[in-house]
């Protein structure tokens, strides 16, 4: 009845080694700080995920070139995922206190992040010592990241939205690819005939899951001249004639001329998928959509163009933008934040390096020439640089694109509790879209009453 | 299997074996034989095949029965753009880390609950069976809150796979089944050993484990398959796209990748469990029919 | 059960009559303690556990359920989280629709796994091959075989294998996950269809258990098949009936993933909208992580108040 001696050495030997591997886990997040060799050592988040090969080898060369350029200081690069910040991964990071010590974040996160209380004051480091493009930054930018006078996160990126369309799909169509649709009736009449062409090609696609249905009506109540929410933001304010007729229209693309292809709840990368597939003749989108089509759908960029946001009856009144920021975590030294702007600063706000490294990026697969991320003010010197270092590397034929710079829309921000609200009308987008029997007053009503319980709680 | 092949069941043998009863039953065999390869089978084999057809093909009306022009690519592009090998692999660790922590720890406390009886043995078995009527959905938000920052020692176990093996060890139902079983056990055997002056621990590894093999096997499987079906918790746990399980890999590369490398990557994470479901099939089978869920 | 919980009772069971009562008392209390201590010993890793992943987070939601978190800090805001959660407009809909799906789950869920139970344990062929088939389904990993239903089966165009089928029958197609009235009924087959393999099994289990003299003596007493599945299987598998009937309401219940894949969140017009879904939201897209403690507060006395009638209703019987 004797324990054999070698089952009780494996057995110890198991437990050691859960013991070890349970240290070297609780260990490895505690590694960033000032190590012995008086290095400042940041990680910062956001680096392309393998699958985007070119892309994370810029990163790469990127780091490299800085630690080379600082010796003092340490990258750790972290990356995250596909989507930089998905949502539910995002709010987990901030709630764990798992954030990189500079990290990713939207425009409109800035008061969840805020929340979370993961952010640092910047104000005081943030100049033109730290980065030397600071004064030629759209003033705007900044804004958005300020709270209370005190600035949060460095402006990276920055966009809106327009009509991003398939010119060989145009084309095919016997449509014209250098005059985009300026209306939605021209897009309805457009959409009618890409979809003719069967195959299970959707003249106009459009969101209606996971939230991005709710974002999307967001930008096309814009381009009615409509809002979100009333000017004192208590009070939901689309429940009206401009709301409807979006519906309307959406309503009559589905079902009155079954241009949008029989499958919806769509979201995010459902779309871009099929888009990529070339099933997609036009949807509404951002420049950058275009590059996702590219690097992670498959899809040809030179296919691609985009026109400004379509109106109801000329113009866009408006167009949802947005953008992105590095944001900092709280208790870092002032060594640390200063290394982390200098980084970010030589990465995304220098011309001719970092994201604007147009002569690198002009043979790989990724466009160059894009009207974003329109980052510096107007007339600046930073600006005029970027322009002419994309003009000269251009790989994308910039006409794609000059329909869209040549007719800016105004640029509206996302309502306040932006995500709550977009699940409000993800319901009402499903609801045009997978009912031919759809209400559009009722859906509308409904949503109101939603938003408005939804603000009321909110307090 | 066999044991049942001659107790009588809801219709008698000899019925059966007669006349009509003879036909009626070779008929219901057959249509139920055919019905379920078709139910259970048929969307399988419309999962494989589909993986095949291309994009066009998948949109054709009616569909097709044999991919016209098979895209072996589509399996090519799901094994790499998804690094499948990785997270079939960190799954099975996960899975087999799983099996080891349940068994190790709950096996300890089903027998120190059963032949050691401390004192409060009682109340600390009520505490735990109480967890049983706790759905795990109630308890994702703190629990999730507690991983990210345990208390006292102030680890986050974000992405490591203690997030996965420590929660499953708290799991009310194995030692309830575990302590049943070793309540059957016969006190003679124990107090013979303890006469011998055998330690708890020898008495445990020696006497009571090698008799308890099926309900070690049962508790093995159903830590494999919590581990297996398991969605929400490793998703929020394992956030790192190198720390993934097959499912919620799968379910995060959905929303960027075609259709039909999607499914094809299906097919794959399916098949290793396939395998060895076949391979075993036959313990699994009369494990989880045998095994402590007498009516 | 026969525990008695005085310390060193093992012993005491073990042996019936002490051999020495002065023995016995010298060794009494240290043996004792080193006795309580070996058995606390063996029980620290899974109460560590408990305590830790299963006690403590019990606790700590009902607390993070009463507080809020905003820059990061914590304060006690009483009932607010509750009135918001109950003011969400998805707040009924949520369990408008999880209900819909349990009742569902238990028509279809419930009492086809039993039936099919009783069908396979009369075969005297085939029997390993038609288990196989059955249990298959349940090694797929969840997301795939609910992305084999969103994708081929449940495709909205005459393409999908569904509506390929209905429309070879001649009977009219449906929209699957876009139309609000089939979403339930959609996700309660794919439901099914991926997870009735272990049921199949247990029942098989407990319908061998039955013995084979009752179906007998009912035999003779003239009970025809029906009869004999109503007076003899269904009471000699009582037990095992309440007890699955049990889980598979509290699973249900916690509906999470097939609304989460196959209708890609809340669904068409919110049909798909769960409790545990709604939970997902407001913990990880609103930033609301003590709104969510407060639902799955509400999901605990809701599930806690169906269990005290279930069983009443159970005891009663008895």
């Amino acid at each position: 009845m004797s324990v054999p001696q070698y089952r009780k050495a494996a057995a110890l030997a198991l437990v050691a080694g859960l013991g070890l591997s349970l240290t070297a886990c609780s260990t490895k997040s505690d590694d960033a700080k000032n190590d012995a060799s008086g290095k400042v050592t940041i990680t910062v988040d956001c680096q392309p995920v393998g699958a985007q090969k070119e892309l994370l080898q810029n990163w790469n060369d990127d780091v490299a070139e800085f630690e080379r350029q600082n010796t003092d200081i340490a990258i750790k690069s972290v990356s995250v995922g596909e989507q930089c910040n998905n949502p539910p991964d995002f709010t987990a990071r901030l709630a764990g206190g798992t954030v990189t010590d500079v990290f990713y974040g939207y425009m409109t996160d800035l008061q969840q992040v805020l929340d979370s209380g993961q952010a640092m004051d910047i104000s005081e480091f943030a100049n033109a010592e730290t980065v030397p493009t600071w004064d030629s930054v759209d003033p705007a930018l900044k804004e958005v990241f300020t709270d209370g006078g005190k600035l949060y996160a460095v402006p990276v990126k920055n966009y809106s939205m327009g009509l991003v369309y398939n010119k060989v799909l145009f084309q095919q169509a016997g449509l014209d690819v250098n005059n985009p649709p300026k209306t939605w009736a021209e897009v309805r009449d457009a959409a009618k005939k890409i979809s003719a062409l069967g195959n299970g090609i959707a003249g106009y696609a459009e969101y209606s899951a996971g939230n991005t249905g709710g974002w999307h009506f967001t930008s096309l109540l814009y381009s009615q001249g409509g809002q979100m929410l009333t000017a004192d933001g208590k009070k939901a304010d689309f429940n009206n004639a401009m709301g409807k007729q979006v519906l309307q229209n959406l309503k009559d693309m589905r079902y009155g001329d079954n241009s949008m292809g029989d499958r919806q709840l769509l979201q995010w990368g459902d779309l871009l998928t099929n888009a990529g597939a070339g099933k997609v003749g036009m949807f509404i989108g951002a420049p950058d959509t275009t590059q996702a089509i590219v690097s992670q759908f498959q899809g040809k960029f030179e296919d691609w163009a985009m026109g400004p946001l379509p109106g109801q009856d000329g113009p866009a009144k408006g167009t949802l933008g947005g953008g992105e920021g590095y944001f900092f975590k709280k208790g870092l030294s002032p060594e640390q934040v200063k290394a982390g702007l200098k980084w970010v600063a030589y990465q995304k706000l220098t011309p001719g390096k970092g994201q604007f490294d147009y002569a690198r990026a002009k043979p790989q697969n990724y466009p160059v020439g894009l009207p974003q991320p329109l980052l510096f003010a107007n007339g600046t010197e930073a600006q005029k640089q970027e322009l002419e270092l994309r003009k000269a590397n251009a790989n994308v034929d910039t006409a794609n694109f000059a329909v869209f710079e040549a007719n800016p829309v105004p640029i509206k921000g996302e309502p306040r509790n932006a995500q709550a609200i977009y699940t409000v009308l993800d319901a009402a987008m499903s609801g045009v879209l997978t009912n031919p029997n759809a209400n559009i007053d009722a859906l509308l009503k409904t949503a109101e009453d939603k938003v408005n319980q939804l603000l009321a709680a909110e307090g | 299997m066999a044991q049942d092949s001659g107790t009588r069941t809801l219709i008698s043998q000899a019925q059966l074996q007669r006349g009509p009863g003879r036909a009626i039953y070779w008929t219901l065999l057959a249509v139920v034989i055919i019905g379920f390869t078709l139910v259970f089978l048929g969307p399988l084999y419309w999962m494989v095949t589909g993986a095949l057809k291309s994009g066009q093909e998948i949109a054709q009306t009616p569909p097709s029965l044999f991919p016209q022009d098979p895209q072996w690519q589509n399996y090519a592009d799901a094994w790499n753009n998804l690094a499948l090998a990785k997270l079939l692999f960190n799954t099975f660790y996960y899975a087999a880390g799983a099996v080891l922590f349940q068994l190790v720890f709950d096996t300890a406390a089903a027998y120190s609950l059963s032949k050691l009886r401390p004192v409060f043995g009682n109340a600390i078995l009520g505490m735990m069976l109480a967890t049983l009527m706790i759905p795990a959905m109630v308890l994702i938000v703190p629990q999730y809150v507690t991983v990210i920052d345990l208390p006292i020692v102030h680890i986050s176990l974000l992405d490591s796979p203690f997030a996965i093996w420590l929660p499953l060890v708290a799991n009310a139902f194995n030692i309830f089944l575990l302590k049943r079983f070793f309540d059957s056990i016969p006190e003679d055997l124990m107090a013979a050993a303890l006469m011998d002056g055998a330690t708890p621990l020898r008495t445990l590894w020696s006497i009571i484990l090698p008799m308890s093999r099926p309900i070690l096997g049962v508790v093995s499987i159903f830590a494999v398959t919590a581990v297996w079906k398991d969605f929400l918790w490793p998703k929020l746990v394992m956030p790192s796209p190198e720390t993934r399980t097959v499912s919620v890999g799968i379910y995060a590369f959905a929303g960027g990748t075609p259709m039909n490398v999607v499914i094809a990557a299906s097919v794959i994470a399916a098949i290793p469990t396939v395998i060895i479901f076949l391979i075993f099939q036959r313990n699994i089978m009369s494990g989880l029919t045998a095994g402590g869920l007498k009516g | 059960m026969a525990i008695t919980s005085a310390p060193g009772a093992i012993r005491a069971a073990s042996r019936p009559a002490p051999s020495s009562p002065a023995g016995r008392q010298r060794t009494s209390l240290g043996r004792k303690v080193r006795d309580n201590l070996t058995g606390h010993a063996f029980l620290i890793g899974a109460v560590l556990c408990f305590a830790v992943f299963s006690w403590y987070p019990m606790v700590r939601g009902i607390v993070m359920s009463f507080q809020r978190t905003r820059r990061g800090e914590t304060t006690w805001v009483g009932w607010d989280n509750y009135l918001r959660i109950l003011d969400d407009p998805s707040f009924w809909t949520a369990w408008k629709n999880t209900f819909y799906f349990t009742v569902l789950a238990l028509v279809l869920g419930y009492a086809v796994p039993f039936f099919v139970a009783i069908l396979l344990n009369e075969f005297r062929h085939a029997k390993g091959y038609l288990r196989i088939l059955v249990y298959l389904p349940v090694m797929l990993p969840p997301a795939s075989a609910l992305f084999l239903f969103k994708f081929y089966a449940y495709d909205p165009s005459d393409a999908g294998l569904f509506n390929a089928i209905l429309k070879a029958l001649g009977l009219p197609t449906s929209q699957w996950m876009q139309s609000p009235d089939m979403t339930m009924p959609a996700m309660v087959i794919a439901s099914t269809w991926m997870n009735m393999g272990g049921a199949v099994l247990i029942y098989l289990a407990a319908l061998q258990n039955i013995p084979g003299e009752l179906y007998e003596a009912a035999e003779l007493d003239g009970a025809g098949v029906w009869r004999r599945i109503r007076h003899v299987t269904i009471p000699q598998t009582r037990l095992i009936l309440a007890l699955l009937a049990m889980l598979q309401i509290v699973a249900t219940m916690q509906l999470f993933i097939e609304p989460l894949i196959l209708a890609n969140g809340a669904g068409a017009e919110d049909s798909a909208t769960s409790v545990a879904y709604l939970i997902y939201q407001h913990g990880f897209f609103q930033n609301d992580l003590n709104g969510a403690a407060a639902l799955g507060v509400i999901m605990l006395v809701v599930l806690a108040g169906f269990s005290a009638v279930y069983l009443r209703l159970t005891a009663k019987q008895d």
